[in-house]
């Protein structure tokens, strides 16, 4: 009976102990709050060191950047934001920056045209160990900076002149260089604010200084991030309040709560289930720029059989495999996705069984049976695997021969691509800045980038010279020569298609950004 | 006194960590100090029990296989990693040879692999596991530690949820031997074992908040978001109890001291609570071992589909990132979560069955 005792006591000595639970409602007003999901916890909010998506979405609102892109020109034109001026002479070898006045971050501090300066050191610092460094590798003796061969900035071509403004020299002329200025990893930094809260604490809510349309006021992770306007901003403050977003990793579960008007908007959505979802009210559908390609490794062979690999890029129906995806990628022949400076629908090799029959037999292959064995090698996820299935259905079907297709684990697979490329491989890529060079560059012969064993100076020449004008229609005819080398005379890759982002929006969400670089900047969202 | 608190330590562990879920479960949390005042007691009663039974010895051998088995996880995990092809910093846009030095440099991956083993090995005697490699800067312990919480609270509610289902109608089920209650309750728990969480999962979020809009189907922030996970990641282990539970207490049913009682004119309630159950919950706890290990370490699919900030997603995510310290982290945690609760059961054997003894 005394133990009895004993464990009431107690346990009325815990009950009693108890307080209530502060609830995670974040204590904002639906009304006043724009909920998205952003899928999954930013692996960091230190801008110089981040490389990822999810991280820049939160970046791109809190913070600016020397310059911002124009969506609403077709051509991708540049705004300002930071500077309000630039301008370039010496052949778009050097490039002035002025800074635009009156900015201040939100602890009250001037912007200078030395945060900006500091941000890009602290970019190219060896040891910040950033992987986004090579952005600015085209700065006159960075890549020295980098390595630690040069130890003080001063050495490397960046400059503030007497009058405040930013001077860049660069190695070589690039004509795309202030695009690499909308991008986070160039945003100016507080290095006094670094020093003082440590290399990983400074970008904790509480201490971290930003000069953007949104403050990071909460940062619970793996839950939720919670932006709110600031009140201080520069230009024209932003119209939503807050902006709730939170890290719901399951597509379905996200689109049940977007139903039940639990979310605003959801973004990416189930590819199977696509067909169902565009008929739902709020669908929308917008190219972006990237590239969906198969590679071919030139030196394996038979694929060293020019002629082998010009019969199948003919085999392959691109607008067959965009309809079995049904959303909305665009069948891509050249090597430029739609929407950007050097995009040509009729470049590349297109489909033609007869041709590809007749190229096959030219490479020596009248018996397809003799086909020594093709390995077509993808990723492991249902789309490629979809893709990768139609792709050998088609090669079967016309030109008789059979590949064998393989997945791996994403990292086996990139360690597989450097070591031993497969015959056929799976690549993307996702535009870093708007400008063709960004996706030519890949296949030059000296690009990391470029798994295919392929390589010809006269492709490399195109696109150096073409990097180094400023014309844009000059530009144009190189970057279409270059095409026409890597996808028609080499054929060294078959590009697929571009492709497109989808969005679920409720309809309370007016002016939500959308845009070809899937840029979400939230400051003109308006709720109804 | 000694004998007292010996009685104590089951009772008192079992009640505190009823009361503790419950309030957690409702939102509430306990002041600090009473926290740790009711811990401290139950260690003390857990003292005097190892004292009172001689196994302390017991105990202290049990802490030094541990500790080997430990270092073989860790050492063998580490190997492991190397091999596995694809390095933490692969990634669709290849980073040129320069940044690649910069960053092997930061994270001592240029140097030779027993350096950075030895390295390794030392920064787990000291807990510190390092930094992550994807998520940059969060230092290791720091990101076990704040996912810890959800993942506990949601295996605990589980596990507490599975008992309270399984033990009683295993008892029921087993006292109607064959008869239609028994039939009954042996189709759900048959049911129960055949229904995997990621369909129970997504028709409890299609009824409860897309047709009804009853609950919440994502997040952890509160009671009402606790039901729906806790539901789905309990089923499963109540109906493998309570078939497990049924078989052992038909087996113990029928032994000769469970006749002698009956004989001495017992009821048949008493018979059944005071000398079947405690008796034939051996079998329970050799499966409720890895089970607390299992749920406590937390469960991918339910954390997935319902979007708690729990510890499972690192477990997978950390090896398609590549990510090696934090690979490490789980794995050793992971580890010692399973140990501890292997020993707690081997404990607990020799306190439910009197005969089993510890050396």
């Amino acid at each position: 009976m005394r133990l009895g005792l004993w464990l009431v006591i107690f346990s009325s000595l815990v009950v009693l102990s108890c307080t209530k639970k502060q609830k995670a409602e974040y204590g904002l007003k639906h009304e006043e709050t724009l909920k998205i999901n952003i899928t999954s916890e930013p692996p960091s909010m230190d801008w110089s060191k981040s490389t990822d998506t999810t991280s820049a979405l939160i970046q791109d609102n809190i913070m600016e950047g020397l310059v911002e892109y124009n969506f609403s020109d077709p051509d991708l034109g540049l705004l300002p934001s930071l500077a309000k001026e630039w301008t370039s002479t010496n052949n778009a070898q050097t490039w002035t920056f002025t800074l635009r006045e009156g900015v201040k971050w939100n602890d009250g501090t001037p912007l200078t045209a030395q945060h900006v300066v500091d941000g890009w050191e602290r970019l190219l610092r060896p040891s910040t160990a950033s992987q986004y460094a090579y952005f600015l590798f085209g700065i006159k003796d960075a890549t020295k900076y980098n390595k630690g061969e040069y130890k003080d900035f001063s050495q490397v071509g960046v400059k503030i002149n007497d009058k405040g403004q930013i001077v860049v020299n660069l190695e070589a002329p690039q004509s795309y260089f202030p695009y690499l200025l909308t991008h986070h990893c160039t945003y100016p930094v507080r290095l006094d604010l670094i020093k003082k809260y440590g290399e990983d604490k400074w970008t904790d809510p509480k201490n971290i200084v930003t000069l953007g349309p949104y403050n990071l006021k909460t940062w619970d992770h793996d839950k939720a991030i919670v932006l709110e306007r600031n009140e201080t901003y520069y230009g024209e403050k932003a119209k939503t309040k807050n902006i709730l977003a939170y890290m719901i990793n399951e597509k379905s579960t996200a689109i049940t709560l977007f139903e039940t008007g639990k979310l605003d908007v959801q973004t990416p959505l189930p590819s199977a289930e696509l067909s169902v979802l565009r008929k739902k009210e709020g669908y929308q559908e917008n190219g972006i720029l990237s590239l969906y390609y198969y590679g071919m490794n030139t030196a394996k062979p038979p694929m060293d059989n020019l002629n082998v690999r010009k019969a199948i890029a003919h085999a392959i129906d691109r607008n067959q495999i965009t309809t079995m995806l049904s959303g909305g990628q665009k069948p891509l022949s050249g090597w430029v996705p739609s929407g950007m400076l050097g995009h040509e629908p009729t470049t590349g090799t297109k489909f033609d069984a007869a041709k590809a029959k007749e190229f096959l037999n030219k490479a020596g292959f009248k018996d397809p049976s003799k086909m020594p064995k093709i390995e077509l090698a993808y990723n492991t996820n249902e789309d490629h695997k979809r893709i990768a299935e139609n792709v050998q259905a088609q090669l079967k079907k016309n030109l008789g021969i059979s590949v064998e297709i393989k997945n791996e684990e994403w990292k086996s697979y990139l360690g597989k691509l450097k070591s031993d490329t497969p015959h056929i491989y799976r690549m993307g890529w996702v535009a870093d800045f708007p400008d063709p060079d960004n996706f030519l560059n890949l296949m030059t012969s000296y690009s990391d980038n470029n798994h295919t064993k392929w390589g010809n100076p006269e492709f490399d020449k195109l696109i150096n010279k073409a990097v180094s004008i400023n014309n844009k229609e000059a530009r144009r005819s190189l970057y279409s020569k270059a095409q026409k080398i890597l996808t028609e005379d080499d054929v060294a890759v078959v590009p697929i298609y571009s492709g497109v982002m989808h969005v679920l929006i409720n309809k309370r969400v007016k002016n939500y950004p959308i845009n070809v670089m899937d840029r979400r900047k939230f400051k003109k969202v308006v709720l109804q | 006194m000694i004998d007292k608190l010996k009685g104590l330590a089951f009772p008192a562990l079992v009640l505190w960590i009823l009361i503790l879920t419950l309030n957690s479960f409702l939102g509430f949390e306990m002041a600090a100090p009473v926290l740790w005042a009711t811990a401290g007691l139950i260690v003390i009663a857990f003292a005097a029990y190892v004292v009172k039974m001689k196994i302390f010895s017991y105990i202290i051998s049990r802490f030094i296989e541990a500790f080997l088995t430990l270092v073989a996880v860790a050492t063998f995990t580490f190997l492991l990693l190397r091999v596995l092809p694809g390095g933490p910093f692969d990634q669709e846009k290849t980073l040129p040879p320069e940044v690649m030095e910069n960053i092997a440099k930061k994270y001592n991956l240029d140097a030779p692999i027993y350096e950075q083993y030895i390295d390794y090995i030392k920064g787990v005697f000291t807990f510190d596991f390092g930094e992550s490699y994807k998520y940059i800067g969060r230092p290791i312990s720091e990101m076990l530690v704040e996912s810890m919480p959800a993942s506990i609270e949601l295996g605990i509610y589980s596990l507490i949820l599975a008992f309270l289902i399984g033990i009683p109608a295993g008892v029921w089920a087993a006292s109607r031997h064959n008869k239609f209650t028994d039939r009954i309750l042996m189709f759900f728990s048959i049911s129960g074992v055949a229904l995997p969480v990621f369909v129970v999962s997504p028709i409890l979020i299609l009824i409860f908040c897309y047709k009804f809009e009853l609950l919440p189907a994502a997040m952890w922030s509160g009671t009402a978001y606790y039901i729906l996970p806790v539901l789905a990641l309990g089923t499963r282990p109540a109906a493998t109890i309570a078939r497990l539970t049924r078989a052992s207490v038909l087996e113990v049913i029928a032994s000769d001291y469970i006749r002698t009682a009956k004989a001495k004119g017992l009821s048949e309630t008493a018979v059944l609570f005071k000398h079947v159950l405690k008796n034939s919950l051996i079998p329970v706890l050799t499966y409720a071992g890895p089970l607390v290990a299992g749920l406590l370490s937390g469960s991918f699919i339910i954390e997935q589909i319902h979007a708690i900030p729990g510890l499972a997603k690192h477990f997978v995510q950390s090896v398609t990132n590549r990510d090696y310290p934090l690979i490490m982290g789980v794995t050793l945690l992971y580890s010692a979560i399973l140990i501890a609760s292997n020993l707690l059961v081997d404990i607990l054997y020799s306190y439910f069955d009197p005969r089993i003894k510890l050396s």
